[in-house]
Parts: C-alpha cells; structure tokens; sequence
C-alpha cells in the first residue's frame, strides 16, 4: 500500500464532503418521503423533507425516536415485523399499502426497505421509500362507491320499469273494459251524454296505456346495450317506412328514400330512430294531400347528417328547443295526436351514439330533422 | 268445438279475470274455465294436490292461460314446473300478460310457452284476441294425447 500525502487526503476529503453534499440534496428534493434507521437499535437517523410533510412533523422530533415513539402501537408493530424481514433477509422489502397515524391524521402508505450493509456484510442502515398513495386510494374509493351506486340505481330503474310494465296497465283495463261493458249491458239506462262520458274514460286510458309503452321505450333505449356496427341505412328506413304505412294504410304519402345511405351504430336503436321521425312526418302531413317525406344525406355544420323531411304542419323555430323534451308538444291534441315522447327518444339515441339532433321548420311549409353520430368506427 | 275442453286460466287480478271471462262469453266459447289465483294454486289444481287434492287427476286442461306476474310462485316458475312434470309437459301454455318486455318474451319462451300474447288495454282489441285463441287452440289446434299416467 503506497503511502497518502497529506495533500491527497485533503482533496479526497473535499471530494467526498462533495459527494456527500449532492446526495443529501437528491435525498432532500425527491418527491417521495425517504427515511434512514439503524439496522440495529432500529432509531430513526434522518428524514428529508417529503417525509416531514407527510407526517407533519419536524426532523428534529423524528431522528433518535423509535417506531412506537411515534406511531400507534399496532401500527408500530407493523413496522417492525417489515423492518425484521429486511435485516434478516437483506434483501428489500415492499411494504404494500398500510395506514399511517400523522399530525394530519390518517395517511396509506407503500413503503420500500433497502437494508444497506456495512463493512462488516452486515445490515447497518435501513433505507426507506415512502409513497403517501392516500389521495390515489380515495379516487379509487369513490369510483368504485360511483360504480356500485350507478348499478344499483340501474338495478332499480329495472325493476321499476318491469313494475311499469306489468302494474301500470291493469287498472287501465279495467276502466276501459268496464266502461265498455257499461256501454253494453246498460245501454237503455244510458244516454247519448253517459255514452259520450264512457268514451272518454275509455279513451283516457288508451292514451295513458299509449304513454306508459312510449315511456318504457324511452327507458329501454337508456338501458340498451349500444353496438356499432355498419349499417345500411336505406334498406333500414325503407323496412321502417313500410312499417308506417302499414299502420295506416288509408293514406297515401310519397315516401323517397336516398340510395346508399350507410353509418356505423346500432341497428336496432337507428330503427327506433326512423320510427319516430317517421311517423312523426306521417303525421304532421296528415292534413296534405300531396304529403311527401324525404329521407338523405347533407353536410351541415355539425358535420355529415342524415335527415327527413317532409312537407307538412311545420313548427315555429321560436319553440325548437322544446321540440325534444319529454312530453313536449306544440300542436294540440286535437291537431295531431302524440305522447310527446317519440322525438326525445329519438334525441336520446342519437346522444347515446355521440352525436346530436335538431330540427328546422316554418309553420305550414314542413319540418325537417337532422341528426348526426359520433364516431364512425365499428367495434372490433 | 269441444265443449268439454278445460281451460286454465290462471291470473291473479279479478278484474282481469272478469273481464276475460266476459271476453270469453262474448265470443262463444263456452268451455268450463277453471281459475286459479296465484301460481300454487294453479300446480295444486294441475297436479291435484292440496285444496284440489280430490278433484279427477285424469282431467287435464286443454289450454293453460299464464299471467307473469303472479302471487306466490310467478309464472315462469308455474311454466318450469308445468314442463318438468310428465304429466304436464306437454300441454299448451299460453303466456297471457301486460308486460312486453324483452326478457320476458325470451325468459317465456325459452321456459317453453307455445304462445305469448299481451293483454291489450282496449277491451275491443282484448276481446278479438281471446276470441282467436279460443279459435286456434281449442278448435284448430290438435293437443299431444294425455295417457294415463301422463306424458313420457
């Protein structure tokens, strides 16, 4: 061994102090709480200050203190049993999420313990990585308490529209079933007035019976599961346009349909779509008798949409907005008879596929509805 | 028409049942109809156990009307215990219901109902439908033969 002038050990000095001093800077500036205890008596030596700010306490009063000094009985056990299992082993030891008591109350922790060994191969300090994982954990929590409440708010809308479905409509024939046995059995008992009241009782509950089927299909839309796959649009709404006319084969209208209209979405839901729209057009051209729909393609400002159109009552722009709602009506029952649910199952469809409806309109010189969808990527 | 073929109309709601009845008289069919108020009371009468337990086991309806929504037991658990007897299995079950929900539908027929029709509100339309299925089920229909001791 060459002798070390007194020069040299100067400078070795000097570079280690350096050495030194950048390590305590890394240790003092990581973002995560870092720790250093004796491997041996277990006292805490130092702490950088990530780790005073997630205990809320000064290093002053950490360094010389023991586990149990500090922390709870049972979490100081904890400590120990981790801090056994990495001297004892040498190897590190991940301690995965625990509580912690500080000054800010309750952290969750994971904490990493590297034994670090002295000159003799033994264990001599225990260095460890703390991350305070507290926020992380809470964010987990509620998703998962936002996850269950939104399956137990959907198990109950089920239950409550079979409920609807089944309930809802007995006493409804009932009144109608009665009142018409009314009309037959008591018919010299009844005059024109009492027949006419009958009427309307039975009518009432045929609309109400109408408006509870329109509402659960509102509800099942919600509920459905979307696919997107392509679809062939034109062959869709000729099917759907042949389903109105068949529901009315009194009336002539001039259906035109573009050819080769195609989307990705869901082929079912887009058939709810065009029934709506089109027996809303049916319907409002029912006062024409030269009614015409039209079904196409357009560019818009929201982007390639699909419409139909038709020539018929039309509707004040004024009132666009309310066109959509959940029992909003602009024409009187008496006009044109409706629930006001069909167009806001259409709106929610179309939302449920990203895109959006709306509609443009005058009085007497027809409407149309345009709706646009999302994204145009089949699933895989 | 066979006049002595029984039907089994089990529902629990006695307007409904009223107004079936009506609707059954106001079309001619004159079959005895035997109603059964919740889904025991209709296993009990089908295999002549508890309050039917003397009734001839050998009578077997020739149409079986089910509500869904039944007291006790609903009826797809009457329509599963009706297919997994020998002495039932083979009968004609016509789901006779308010709801058109879709799981109904599948549940009903996957259980093994040979018909579903929804009660219509509109007593005109109610009648029309009772009056077809009194046609094709009683009249047209040809029922698999009820040996003694039941279907194998």
């Amino acid at each position: 061994m060459r002798d070390v002038g007194p020069e040299q050990e100067v400078s070795r000095i000097e570079r280690l102090e350096e050495e030194n001093r950048s390590l305590r800077e890394i240790l003092e500036n990581l973002p995560v709480m870092v720790f250093v205890k004796d491997a041996n008596d277990r006292r805490f030596l130092g702490l950088n200050v990530a780790g005073e700010a997630l205990l809320g306490v000064s290093r002053d009063q950490f360094v010389g203190k023991l586990a149990e000094e500090l922390f709870p009985a049972d979490q100081a056990a904890t400590i120990h049993a981790s801090d056994d299992e990495a001297v004892q082993s040498g190897r590190a030891v991940e301690v995965p999420e625990e509580p912690i008591e500080t000054s800010r109350g309750t952290r969750w922790i994971t904490t990493r313990k590297v034994p670090v060994l002295g000159a003799d191969g033994l264990p001599k300090w225990l260095v460890g990585i703390v991350e305070d994982i507290t926020e992380r954990r809470e964010a987990e929590e509620a998703r998962a308490r936002a996850l269950q409440e939104a399956d137990e708010a959907t198990r109950e809308l089920e239950s409550f529209s079979y409920s609807v479905a089944h309930d809802l409509r007995a006493p409804l024939r009932s009144l109608d079933g009665f009142s018409q046995a009314l009309v037959e059995d008591y018919h010299d008992l009844l005059d024109d007035e009492g027949r006419r009241y009958l009427g309307f009782i039975r009518g009432s509950a045929q609309r109400m019976a109408q408006l509870i089927d329109d509402l659960l299909s509102l509800s099942r839309v919600t509920r459905a599961e979307l696919a997107r796959e392509p679809v062939d649009l034109t062959a869709l709404v000729r099917s759907a346009a042949a389903r109105v006319e068949a529901s009315d084969s009194g009336r002539r209208v001039e259906i035109v349909v573009e050819d080769g209209l195609a989307c990705v979405g869901d082929p079912r839901l887009l058939a709810v779509v065009f029934d709506n729209l089109l027996n809303n057009a049916w319907k409002f051209t029912g006062k024409r008798a030269d009614a015409r729909i039209e079904v196409g393609a357009a560019a818009t400002e929201e982007g390639p949409a699909f419409y139909v159109r038709d020539n018929g009552a039309g509707f004040d722009m004024a009132y666009a907005d309310k066109l959509f709602g959940v029992f909003q009506r602009l024409h009187a029952a008496s006009d044109f008879d409706g629930t006001g649910v069909g167009l806001a199952t259409v709106q929610r469809i179309v939302r449920r596929h990203g895109g959006r409806a709306w509609a443009q309109g005058e009085i007497d010189r027809g409407s149309t509805f345009f709706f646009t969808l999302g994204s145009q990527e089949p699933d895989a | 028409m066979n006049h002595e073929a029984v039907i089994l109309l089990v529902e629990d709601n006695p307007q409904d049942e009223e107004l079936t009845l009506r609707a059954f008289r106001k079309s001619k069919i004159l079959n005895p109809v035997v109603v059964a108020r919740d889904g025991a009371e209709a296993l009990d009468w089908l295999f002549a156990k508890g309050a039917h337990a003397d009734r001839d086991a050998s009578v077997m309806p020739h149409l079986i009307l089910l509500d869904l929504k039944l007291p006790k037991l609903d009826g797809l658990e009457v329509l599963q215990r009706i297919r997994a007897d020998d002495r039932t299995r083979l009968l004609p079950v016509v789901i006779l219901t308010s709801s058109v929900e879709e799981e109904d539908r599948i549940a009903g027929y996957g259980l093994g109902a040979n018909s579903y029709v929804r009660k219509p509100v509109d007593f005109t339309q109610f009648m029309e439908a009772v009056r077809q299925l009194g046609l094709y089920w009683l009249v047209l229909n040809e029922g698999a033969p009820v040996p003694a001791g039941g279907f194998r």
